[in-house]
């Protein structure tokens, strides 16, 4: 068995059920933990506080007025890379006709030649976001495996898919099971790391932000 | 079999570019190469040769590319198997091939950049065979003086 | 010409032919054009080849169709008839030769024997080794062994087709009759794979002719495949690659985009991943190649191209199980039998932790009881 074929075959079904399997144990097992009681007179009634919960979702999701000038340059970089992202990864055509195999459900394409220009540009902002976490001093102590280890992955899908799409490194073949291999290992790695912030990121800022507004906080 | 040239065909659309009188890019750029390989000659380099089969040209680029080469002054045929021509272009040295087999099928079609074109110069071990066998002519008709 | 042997040179041969220098220079030049290589080339190798002997070639078939006699018999430039009687000498082929049994057997053992270390040996079929080679005899000897005494005296090997190359169709799961390619065969000789289902013609013709002009074996690929042909994928030199590019494809073959010629991709084209110079030699003296035809590439000049899932599904599309095809259905179930065990072990960690939660709460209202 070739690569492609191991790479899309076998190692895929592994990589998509551990994926599946792992998504599934971390959202059941968050959700069914218990919220901690709280005892005090709530603020404001529940219907206000999901919707204050709501609120924050979208407020936290862009930069605070009072630090935009010191956080802004980070989440434009960090918006940047994932528009770049789902992009390449929703807009391509061989990974619509890729998730059309798997869904049966398929949608209109970009052009290549505007996929190639997001995913440098998204390799470029990827590029850029690591040499942010290493440069910026409280983000480098807050980094440890799994942050650089979850750009890693990311990064190696992009690099492997652009060296395939310019036929550079190797036999397209080769370098196209590289590609579809190191998506694998992503899925494996993903509800492990933390990539599982696809998942998680809304759901905890809208339930953070509903027992908060609960107690009276402003959203 | 039946030539391609005979297999009928309905034309959907007519490729403009023999008709506007401006030279497209791709003669342009055949043009300049031609141009550099004549330079090359010219300094001592080694004869050049564009295979106009390589080239994505449509009838109307062609047309313009010899129309912008113009006609020259020597034609020759080569009889070998079929008819073949290699025309002198209104450059000098630069020569138009087309070799064409026994059916008058065109098999292989390039621009030659030479002072004479390669195929004509004879070899000095075919120069003695000639030789060779002048002589034994000449011998056979000494023997026999009848004749 | 100098030479050391009784034999004349292919010039010679030639000359004598009434084929004079010029036109075998004109039939080289088409050649080489037709190959795309650079037109001088072909002038040469014209020279290199009237100055070669004419070789001895065996053509050996083994378990095949005849699908690459067949291509090799329509080749334009150089033709057939040019190759047999001008360039080789072509000693043995049971299909093309006039005798026939025991005779021709003879013919051959005579020319193995006659030009042993110096003939080219070319194969075309898979050898298949199961039942002690039963499966393919010819005159009562097994493929395998036939192989093996003629590999022994040859200069060189080239195998014809997907089947002597790679094992090809008969090779394919569950590969019943146990059949190798060459290669797995025959390990001290050079070997040059010409492979294809069928291959082009004239990669054929060109190969042999590159080989008795040079008298070395060619550039050759990862999977021995001569790199002049086999350096490009179909997709690199495919006429619809703007198409491809600009993300344009048919989604079925009878479509608005498959009338307008737009990329294959999606039905399973296997241009990217195939080595081989069908966008360029083209078929049938350059008339047309598959895709120019609407068909997608199969990729018949890869290893295993038999093996690897439908012809018509994407060459991203996931593929596993038994009929190498993934339908929704199969995803479903793997993604919801995954998600079964994800939803138990949600269930027991989540417990687990409201367990320990307890228990830790627990302790603490019991520190706090006996604090106050």
């Amino acid at each position: 068995m070739d690569l492609v074929s191991f790479a899309r075959g076998p190692a895929l079904e592994v990589a998509l059920a551990v994926f599946c399997l792992g998504v599934v144990w971390r959202i059941v097992g968050f959700a069914l933990l218990r919220i901690r009681r709280n005892f005090n007179e709530p603020r404001n009634s529940l219907v206000k506080a999901i919707i204050g919960g709501v609120i924050a979702t979208g407020s936290r999701s862009w930069p605070h007025s009072e630090f935009t000038v010191r956080t802004g340059a980070g989440e434009a970089l960090g918006y940047g890379y994932h528009i770049g992202l789902f992009i390449v990864i929703l807009a391509f055509a061989p990974h619509i006709a890729f998730f059309g195999s798997l869904f049966g459900v398929t949608w209109p394409a970009l052009p290549n030649s505007v996929i190639t220009i997001f995913s440098v540009l998204t390799f470029t902002l990827l590029l850029a976001v690591l040499f942010r976490r290493v440069t910026h001093r409280v983000l480098r102590m807050l980094s440890n495996f799994d942050d650089y280890f979850s750009w890693f992955i990311t990064t190696l899908v992009i690099v492997t898919g652009l060296m395939a799409t310019a036929h550079i490194g190797g036999p397209y073949q080769t370098i196209l099971g590289l590609h579809i291999l190191s998506f694998d290992a992503l899925l494996v790695w993903f509800p492990f790391g933390k990539l599982m912030h696809a998942f998680y990121i809304f759901p905890s800022r809208a339930i953070n932000g509903t027992l908060l507004s609960r107690k009276g906080a402003a959203s | 079999m039946s030539r391609l040239g005979e297999i009928p065909i309905r034309i959907v659309s007519r490729t403009p570019a023999a008709s506007t009188g401006t030279i497209g890019a791709g003669v342009t750029a055949i043009l300049i190469e031609i141009a550099t390989q004549l330079d090359r000659l010219a300094d001592g380099g080694e004869p050049g040769a564009i295979d106009l089969r390589s080239l994505p040209m449509s009838p109307g680029d062609r047309e313009q590319l010899l129309k912008a080469l113009g006609p020259g002054e020597v034609t020759i045929t080569l009889k070998g198997d079929g008819e073949s021509t290699i025309n002198e272009t209104g450059i000098q040295g630069v020569w138009w091939s087309e070799y064409r087999d026994r059916g008058g099928e065109l098999i292989a079609g390039f621009i030659e950049i030479a002072q004479v074109p390669a195929i004509l110069p004879v070899e000095p071990d075919q120069l003695r065979r000639g030789a060779q066998q002048l002589r034994a002519g000449a011998a056979g008709a000494a023997q026999q003086p009848g004749n | 010409m100098a030479h050391y042997h009784d034999q004349p040179t292919i010039g010679e041969m030639l000359e004598r032919h009434g084929v004079s220098r010029r036109t075998f220079i004109k039939y080289c030049t088409a050649m080489a054009s037709a190959l795309a290589l650079p037109p001088l080339a072909g002038r040469a190798m014209a020279e290199q080849l009237r100055a070669a002997l004419r070789p001895s070639v065996i053509y050996l078939s083994f378990q095949e169709c005849t699908g690459c006699l067949e291509s090799l018999i329509r080749s334009f430039s150089p033709s057939i008839e040019n190759l047999i009687f001008d360039v080789i000498s072509l000693d043995y082929d049971d299909t093309l030769m006039a005798a026939a049994g025991a005779q021709a057997e003879m013919a051959r053992d005579k020319a193995m024997k006659d030009n042993y270390g110096k003939y080219v040996l070319v194969i075309d079929g898979s050898v298949p080794t199961g039942a002690n080679g039963a499966y393919c005899a010819l005159g009562g000897k097994s493929a395998v062994d036939i192989l093996r005494e003629a590999a022994k005296g040859a200069a060189a090997i080239v195998c014809v087709g997907t089947c002597s190359s790679f094992g090809g169709v008969p090779f394919a799961d569950p590969n019943p009759t146990q059949a190798w390619p060459v290669s797995d065969i025959v390990s001290d000789k050079p070997i040059v794979n010409v492979s294809g289902c069928p291959p082009i013609p004239e990669v054929i013709t060109g190969t042999l002719l590159q080989f008795i002009s040079t008298g070395k074996v060619p550039d050759l690929d990862e999977y021995r495949r001569p790199k002049v042909f086999f350096g490009n994928t179909i997709h690199d030199r495919c006429y619809r690659r703007p198409f491809y590019d600009q993300g344009k494809f048919a989604k079925s073959f009878d479509d608005e985009g498959a009338r307008n010629g737009w990329c294959l991709f999606e039905l399973g084209c296997k241009g990217p991943t195939t080595y081989n110079a069908c966008a360029t030699t083209k078929w049938n003296g350059g008339t047309s190649f598959p895709i120019e035809s609407g068909h997608p590439c199969l990729g018949c000049s890869e290893p295993n191209f038999w093996d690897k899932g439908s012809f018509y599904s994407a060459l991203s599309a996931p593929r596993w199980g038994k009929a190498g095809e993934v339908s929704p259905g199969d995803v479903l179930k793997v993604v919801g039998g995954a998600a079964a065990v994800g939803a138990a072990l949600g269930v027991a960690s989540a417990g687990l932790s409201r367990l320990r939660q307890r228990h830790i709460e627990k302790s603490t209202t019991n520190n706090e009881a006996k604090e106050s």
